[in-house]
């Protein structure tokens, strides 16, 4: 055991040594100090959602570190986190954090509540805010004067969700949310084109924090549902997968593009198989560039790319450019112009906005889990059509 | 809802609630030798977990494993989980708490402990073993094995069962027909006494929270093999089997296993007519509800009662 | 191992008495080696918690690499010192200490021993030191970058009003209250909902500062309502069943989501003042906020100060002390008690209207169960009862996780945060700055008289 005095001695150090550092703020920054330039990340980096924090920081670490080591540009980039624990509540003093420290554009805010709040600081001090994960649609409707999108919001999936149901001829369907903000718009926009097309609709929410799935497994094979979506994460989706599988369910079950994941096939094991997946996003394992980026990613992190690692990785590297374009010269509102009116062809997609911001839509395509692997069916509405 | 939906409801919430119930147990031991909410035990459960999980990666399992090796396999989790629970629940009595009884600090402050310790542990599992759920490498094909009034019941149901109701007769006989359990019953019941009758109390008190521990981390190896495990799987499970414990009258034993059942059976019948997303609200009001009546719990207080 | 029990034991040799053999402690039993295993064990734990982040796809990776890295030898070689340092160089050591000790405490005792007898006798030096303070805090938004603006208005101002408010409950009433964001909820809620925000209509739509005492009423309504069937439980009981109540505001917010937006949440307007001839709107900048909020503090402490030592104060404490001996003597314990608890949720109330007016925003996961759990370790970090503890505890609690952002991963800062509770707990188990009479309480149960606890359960029951 520490003796008493030892310890009586070390915390008054290390809390004068923490106020000293936190007193030396240094405000410097404004964007261009020699050539060095500022990306923050504003995301979950601690609270319950750590760990897709982590997975999109990640992804913006390996596109600065790529950047740097290349080679290819003038200028060197540096992360700042700003951990808002992807509450509302701590959003402004993160986003004020990224924006004392001078950075030049932020990949963020990573929640839709949290965005709510940041943006309009954001927007004050001229820096672009790009998300990679924020989807509640009307959040560019707001008015938000530098806020990207880089992630189709709700509306497009939905009616992907819906349309695919129909197709494969369902006449009932199960359709859980996770409560959360995301899930729950993607599962009205899925529900309310499924009850147009006349497919009778069983609406039930599942949060993510719950403790057993044999519930609204029973929920689902008691229904006599014939296909079930579920619009959260994988990580949910995983065990909720297992239980439907246990209960004797048979019929289609279709995860939108926060269960596409390789993580959703270790989770469910067995039970994955044949689950489809809708997602606004290409094929990482089929092309070359996908799966560079998954064994850069691996290589670099010990883990695989997880949820939103690719779109902020993506995100990241739009920022890049910009700014390697614009050179020593850019500030946060020339990165800002470059970047909504700028088109990226990243790993996971083409990223480029609407007037208001809004992510440019390029398709949803479907996936389906087969053999232990996620394989790609194509564009929607091709498969729809065929 | 028939009366056979009923049944299968209840069965699901008797599974639900024999984890509960052994959570609740560490809660409701600890509460009555030391009069102390160990919010902390939580993190015993996940480390439970994670300690199944470890043991378990390390030896894997078989694709296709037999029936001896299932055996084997689940008892060497169990064993892990018990083994990494009551390090854990050891380790936080001694550096934790043991020096605010020294002290002889208000309650309170062992509560603000507890929540500091939880702090620490569950973001130190997430930094160790990364912060993604991880699956339980499977120890068995988790097949549908028994049929009980038209409700079949898989493999991993009937592990959870059967160790619950192994485990809770094991507890009930240790606290009952023990000497540790008699030194646990004389400490609970008047701890100044118990010292002067020559009990040794440092010692009951580490017993008391191994045990609680041991079991918590088997039973967070379970829930691990039936969801997944993840650093903070233990704040909710650990609410819930904390609210059990109250609700059988927190320091009895038999109370803390009806408490347990009780909330879980009603948790499941809560999301099968109301929905998932109320889930705690049926088993809070119930929890107020019967506290009202019954401002002591069900069974009421104190270790020394169960006997 | 019996060999080396017989060679290092003293007397310990076979033929020795029953009672010997009791007596006898082994090597690794004496204090020396124990204190070397929990110093190494500490330096292994230490390895893992500024070591590497691990890896949910391979859990054995950070234990592998953490444990074979240079962190892991840099920790035990400290162990060690420190070890060597306390087991042979300790008396030259403890002799350097006392003079220091003794330096520091006739320091202490010059300097800060006389200014509490000026503070005790001469009025204009308790009034001189006031104003400075109060023109310190005044200013304090000006000295600091616009982050720490933000977080003084965010984080520190808001939790400030909730502590004084839970104080009032924990502190001063002696009741375990474990769901005190429940009533912080529903005034942030009610302010959404008479500002016309949320996608239900209210009858008239008002302007947020008037709804500050409709949301006050509120709070008091559903204290009130809370309160009455539940107070006649005690401390634990009393705790979980605030702790439902909490759970089941959170559900209500989260799951009626055609009602409160759930966690989609909803826009709320801002503070705005209009007086026909000069009108005043409040925007993004914190500054304005923390004038805003500074003035309402200012306000209950001033009303709650007179509070406590007024008739009321002094049945609160008696509750806490005594809840039986209180009704026994006259005091109406349920009046008392639900006064408080009013009182308390009111508090939270305000909070919850400003709250919610300056982020502009409300949704359910401002409201999780984690806050509840957090602001009551704030009130009992600072020292319960005591006012100007419960602020100081909850400014420096929620400064510390800011002030970590940049020297530690964010990741685990609530890490070293437990760490410091479970520490300082135990060096200071009476908080930052506990109130005297809490501190006397504290004093006397170390001595063995009597309950250092005031929660009215144990009854005198100590271990």
């Amino acid at each position: 055991m520490l003796t008493k005095r030892l310890v009586k001695f070390a915390i008054p150090f290390a809390v004068g040594a923490l106020a000293l550092t936190a007193c030396s703020d240094d405000g410097d920054g404004g964007g261009g100090d020699g050539s060095t330039f500022k990306i923050a990340y504003q995301g979950p980096l601690s609270g319950d959602n750590v760990q897709l924090g982590v997975n999109m920081v990640n992804g913006v670490k390996l596109a600065i570190q790529e950047a740097n080591e290349s080679g290819d540009y003038d200028v060197e980039f540096e992360l700042v986190e700003a951990d808002d624990g992807g509450e509302p509540g701590k959003a402004t003093a993160a986003a004020q954090s990224a924006i004392d420290a001078g950075v030049i554009a932020v990949v963020g805010p990573a929640f839709s509540g949290a965005a709510e709040v940041a943006a309009p600081n954001y927007a004050e001090a001229g820096i672009a805010a790009l998300t990679p994960s924020a989807t509640r649609p009307d959040l560019t409707e707001k008015g938000f004067a530098t806020f990207l999108r880089g992630v189709p919001n709700d509306a497009e999936q939905g009616k992907a969700i819906s349309d695919f149901f129909v197709s494969e001829g369902v006449t009932k369907a199960v359709v859980i949310d996770d409560t959360g903000d995301y899930a729950a718009g993607l599962a009205d926009v899925a529900q309310s084109h499924l009850e147009e097309a006349g497919v009778e609709v069983v609406r039930e929410s599942v949060p993510d924090d719950t403790v057993d799935h044999s519930g609204i497994a029973r929920t689902v094979t008691e229904s006599g549902a014939e296909a079930v979506a579920y619009t959260g994460y994988y990580a949910q989706a995983g065990p909720l997968a297992v239980k439907l599988k246990e209960a004797g369910y048979e019929g289609l079950a279709l995860g939108g593009d926060g269960v596409k994941d390789p993580q959703f096939l270790s989770l469910a094991g067995d039970a994955a198989e044949g689950w489809y997946f809708s997602c606004p996003c290409r094929d990482l394992s089929t092309d070359e560039k996908g799966q560079d980026f998954i064994d850069r990613y691996t290589a670099e992190f010990d883990a695989e790319p997880g949820t939103y690692s690719p779109e902020a990785y993506d995100a990241t590297q739009m920022i890049i450019e910009a700014v390697a374009e614009l050179g020593d010269g850019a500030d946060a509102k020339s990165v800002y112009e470059a970047l909504a009116a700028g088109t990226h062809e990243g790993v996971a997609k083409t990223l480029s906005f609407t007037e208001t911001g809004e992510y440019n839509g390029s398709g949803i395509y479907l996936y389906q889990a087969t053999g232990g692997a996620i394989t790609a069916l194509g564009n929607v509405t091709d498969v729809v059509g065929g | 809802m028939t009366i056979n939906d009923i049944w299968d409801v209840f069965v699901l919430g008797m599974v639900l609630g024999s984890l509960y119930a052994v959570i609740a147990i560490g809660y409701t031991l600890v509460y009555g030798v030391l009069q102390l909410l160990n919010f902390a035990h939580s993190e015993v459960f996940m480390a439970g977990g994670f300690g199944g999980l470890i043991v378990l990666t390390l030896v894997e399992p078989v694709a296709a494993p037999s029936g001896v090796q299932s055996v084997g396999y689940v008892l060497l989790g169990m064993a892990g989980g018990a083994a990494l629970g009551g390090t854990v629940a050891y380790f936080l009595e001694k550096v934790a708490y043991r020096p605010l009884r020294r002290r002889r600090a208000p309650r309170l402050v062992f509560l603000i402990t507890a929540i500091g310790a939880s702090f620490f542990l569950y973001n130190l599992a997430g930094k160790i073993f990364g912060r993604n759920a991880v699956p339980m490498p499977s120890a068995y094909e988790n097949k549908r094995v028994l049929t009980v009034f038209g409700t079949s019941l898989n493999i991993t149901q009937l592990l959870i069962l059967g160790s619950a109701v192994v485990m809770l007769l094991g507890v009930d006989y240790v606290v009952n027909r023990t000497k540790l359990g008699s030194g646990i019953r004389a400490v609970a019941q008047d701890p100044e006494v118990a010292s002067l009758m020559g009990v040794d109390i440092d010692k009951v008190v580490s017993r008391t929270f191994v045990l609680g521990g041991l079991m918590g981390g088997v039973a967070g190896f379970l829930f691990g093999t039936n969801v997944q495990v993840f650093p903070t799987m233990g704040f909710l499970p650990g609410v819930t089997a904390f609210a059990a414990a109250v609700l059988g009258g927190i320091g009895n034993v038999r109370g803390a296993m009806l408490g347990g059942l009780l909330l879980g059976v009603v948790e499941a019948f809560t999301v099968d007519l109301v929905g998932d997303e109320w889930r705690y609200v049926g088993a809070f009001a119930v929890l107020v509800l019967v506290l009202m009546f019954r401002p002591t719990g069900i069974l009421g207080e104190r270790v020394a009662r169960a006997a | 191992m019996k060999a080396t029990t017989v060679s290092r034991g003293k007397g310990g040799g076979p033929d020795m008495s029953a009672a010997a053999r009791l007596r006898a402690t082994r090597w690794y039993q004496q204090p020396r080696w124990r204190r070397l295993a929990a110093l190494l064990g500490t330096a292994l734990l230490g390895a893992q918690v500024t070591g590497r982040e691990g890896s949910s796809s391979d859990i054995f990776l950070a234990l592998k690499e953490n444990t074979t890295g240079t962190g892991m030898w840099i920790w035990l070689g400290g162990a060690l010192l420190v070890w060597v340092l306390r087991e042979f160089v300790s008396e030259q050591l403890a002799a350097g200490w006392a003079g220091v000790r003794e330096g520091a405490r006739a320091g202490a005792s010059g300097p800060l021993g006389r200014g509490r007898e000026l503070w005790r006798s001469l009025p204009w030096v308790r009034v001189a030191a006031l104003t400075a303070l109060a023109v310190f805090l005044v200013l304090l938004p000006l000295l600091v970058t616009r982050h720490w603006q933000q977080v003084l208005v965010d984080q520190i101002g808001i939790y400030v009003l909730l502590v004084i408010g839970l104080n009032v409950v924990v502190g001063w009433a002696g009741m375990l209250d474990l769901g005190f964001i429940a009533f912080f909820a529903i005034g942030a809620y009610s302010a959404a909902y008479w500002t016309g925000s949320l996608p239900v209509e209210p009858p008239v739509v008002l302007n947020n500062f008037l709804v500050i005492p409709v949301a006050v009423v509120t709070c008091l309504v559903a204290g009130v309502l809370l309160g009455a069937p539940t107070l006649r439980l005690r401390g634990d009981y009393l705790a979980i069943v605030t702790l439902g109540f909490h759970e089941m505001v959170y559900l209500a917010a989260r799951n009626w989501r055609d009602t409160t937006g759930g966690t989609s949440g909803a826009s709320v307007d801002r503070f705005e003042i209009d007086l026909g001839f000069w009108s005043y709107r409040w925007g993004l900048d914190p500054v304005p906020y923390y004038w805003l909020l500074l003035v309402v503090i200012a306000l209950l402490i001033f009303l709650f100060l007179r509070l406590e030592h007024s008739r009321v104060g002094r049945a609160w404490t008696a509750i806490r002390e005594d809840e039986v001996a209180a009704a026994a003597t006259g005091v109406d314990t349920v009046r008392f008690k639900l006064l408080a608890f009013a009182i308390g949720a009111s508090t939270s109330g305000v909070a919850g209207v400003i709250y919610a007016s300056k982020l502009g925003f409300i949704n359910s996961e401002l409201f999780v169960l984690l806050f509840s759990i957090l602001v009551l370790s704030y009130v009992i970090f600072g020292g319960m009862g005591s006012i100007p503890g419960v602020l100081l505890g909850a400014a420096i609690l929620i400064w510390l996780p800011e002030a970590m952002r940049d020297q530690v991963p964010a990741q685990d800062r609530f890490m070293y945060l437990g760490a410091l509770l479970v520490v300082m707990m135990i060096y200071r188990p009476q908080g930052l700055l506990p109130s005297r009479r809490r501190r006397r309480e504290l004093e006397m149960a170390e001595e063995g008289a009597g309950g250092a606890d005031s929660l009215g359960t144990s009854e005198g029951r100590r271990v």
